[in-house]
């Protein structure tokens, strides 16, 4: 059946069964290819989408479930005040080594500031433990953070 | 993989010794682009025969300016992480006298001919070996465009070219005080002939090579623009998802695809001899039906193979170490 969904602030129709994964509704209905699959069970973060500002992972959340929720992905979290610092601090910091889980760290960074002005050390661990990195970038994704709390 | 290490080290060394002997006049070729701009392309015989069997050799990356004063380096190696995204741009620049923020990178397409890596004679990326190989050809090419936008500059002002120098992008003549962009010298630079020789700058006057610089493809990844293999979306691309026989040697008895074709999205069963492909609009329509098929799998010769017959074949196939002599377990 058809759903209507807000990403970004914009409103599509859908036309897709209401199981179906909102991560593959972004990806491959919606052409918008910047939240990325990793493992499709909520393992690993890289799928983190904001549903009205809270991160949830795409991979595992049916279309049905979203009514009229709104939907932010990395492609507009520059638009928050918050998004921007944290794209800022990460460009500053080099934070990316081969980048594939970038936007879901960014995301669930961008609803940690968003929540908690200034997290420490162990918020900031709390909040980013479930979004993983191979290239282990973990140092300075928490110094980034730290740096976009403080600016 | 130790073993494998060695093999493609020998093999790397062997295309280097071979691609040495060569004259530097089949290195480059250069042609006007479309739009009236400079293009330079580069090419590295990879292996003596075709190089020798072929007049033209074929060119393995690209400088691209155009007269819109853009810049294009055109990466033949694939940014995974470990900077070949800045590094690469920094051989072509160092010798082109371009700063980094007046470049734009684009992708290589898939082009064996033009884009294989002249120490694996592939378009591969790995074995450490992207600066190894673009190290010497990178910076002739960027020498050699730059020779070609100061010798149009010179026939324009009508001066020796030995007065005038590059420097960000432009080329200067300081008695006279004019200038230059280079966009506004490529239509012309285009027509200048190859230089048969470049001379490379020397390291003590290397500005950007050994300097700590900012990663070129990092604004991309942090703002979702980035494109890696999965993003790829080429004009009516399906997406499909497979499952394969669950024991090496396996094949398919047999598939009721009745449920997964009603799958809404699902286009396609495909069905091969040892795996069955499901063909959707979407991957959450493939995943869904390939849930949905009933498969029952032949398992084959390998069907009750398990580590304690792998462990009973090791020991006979090595009587001379006796049982438990061999340290596999």
């Amino acid at each position: 059946m058809a759903f209507a969904i807000k990403v970004n602030g914009n409103t599509h129709s859908v036309d897709v069964d209401g199981d179906t994964p909102l991560l593959w509704v972004l990806r491959d209905v919606l052409g918008m290819t910047g939240t990325k699959f990793g493992c499709g069970m909520a393992l690993c973060g890289a799928c983190t989408v904001h549903v009205n500002g809270e991160p949830t992972r795409s991979c595992i959340t049916p279309i049905d479930s979203i009514g009229t929720s709104e939907i932010t992905t990395i492609e507009a979290i520059d638009a928050t005040a918050v998004g921007a610092k944290i794209q800022r601090a990460w460009l500053d910091r080099e934070v990316v080594q081969c980048g594939y889980c970038q936007p879901g760290q960014i995301m669930s960074a961008a609803a940690l500031l968003a929540s908690n002005p200034h997290p420490t050390d162990a918020d900031i661990d709390d909040a980013m433990s479930g979004n993983i990195c191979r290239c282990g970038t973990y140092v300075r994704i928490r110094e980034a953070i730290k740096q976009a709390a403080s600016s | 993989m130790i073993i494998d290490n060695h093999v493609s080290r020998a093999a790397g060394l062997r295309e280097l010794s071979s691609a040495s002997g060569l004259s530097r006049r089949g290195f480059l070729q250069a042609g006007a682009a479309a739009g009236g701009g400079l293009m330079l392309s580069l090419s590295l015989p990879f292996r003596n025969g075709e190089a020798e069997a072929a007049d033209a050799f074929v060119p393995n990356a690209f400088i691209r300016i155009g007269s819109d004063e853009q810049i294009v380096l055109t990466m033949p190696y694939v940014e995974m992480g470990q900077g070949t995204y800045t590094s690469i741009p920094m051989l072509i620049a160092e010798e082109l006298e371009v700063d980094l923020k007046q470049v734009r990178l684009e992708h290589a397409p898939p082009n064996e001919k033009l884009y294989a890596n002249p120490l694996l004679g592939v378009q591969a990326t790995g074995n450490s070996n992207a600066i190894r190989g673009a190290w010497q050809p990178l910076r002739q090419a960027g020498g050699a465009a730059k020779t070609m936008l100061v010798a149009a500059a010179a026939k324009k002002w009508n001066v020796d070219p030995a007065s005038c120098h590059a420097q960000s992008g432009e080329v200067l003549h300081p008695p006279t005080v004019r200038r230059l962009k280079y966009g506004a010298l490529a239509a012309d630079a285009a027509r200048m002939p190859i230089p048969e020789n470049v001379v490379l700058k020397r390291p003590e006057n290397f500005r950007l090579i050994g300097t700590p610089a900012k990663r070129l493809d990092t604004p991309a990844k942090v703002n979702g623009t980035a494109v890696y293999g999965i993003d790829v979306r080429p004009p009516g691309v399906k997406i499909a998802t497979v499952a394969q026989s669950p024991v090496v040697g396996g094949r398919i008895r047999n598939v009721d695809d009745t449920a997964a074709k009603a799958v809404k999205g699902v286009s396609q069963i495909v069905r091969l001899d040892n795996a069955v492909a499901v063909v959707a609009d979407h991957m959450g329509a493939a995943k869904k039906g390939l849930a949905a098929l009933k498969i029952e799998w032949d398992d084959g010769p390998h069907a009750k193979l398990n580590t304690e017959e792998i462990a009973r074949e090791l020991d006979q196939g090595h009587p001379s170490f006796g049982r438990g002599g061999a340290e596999y377990r």
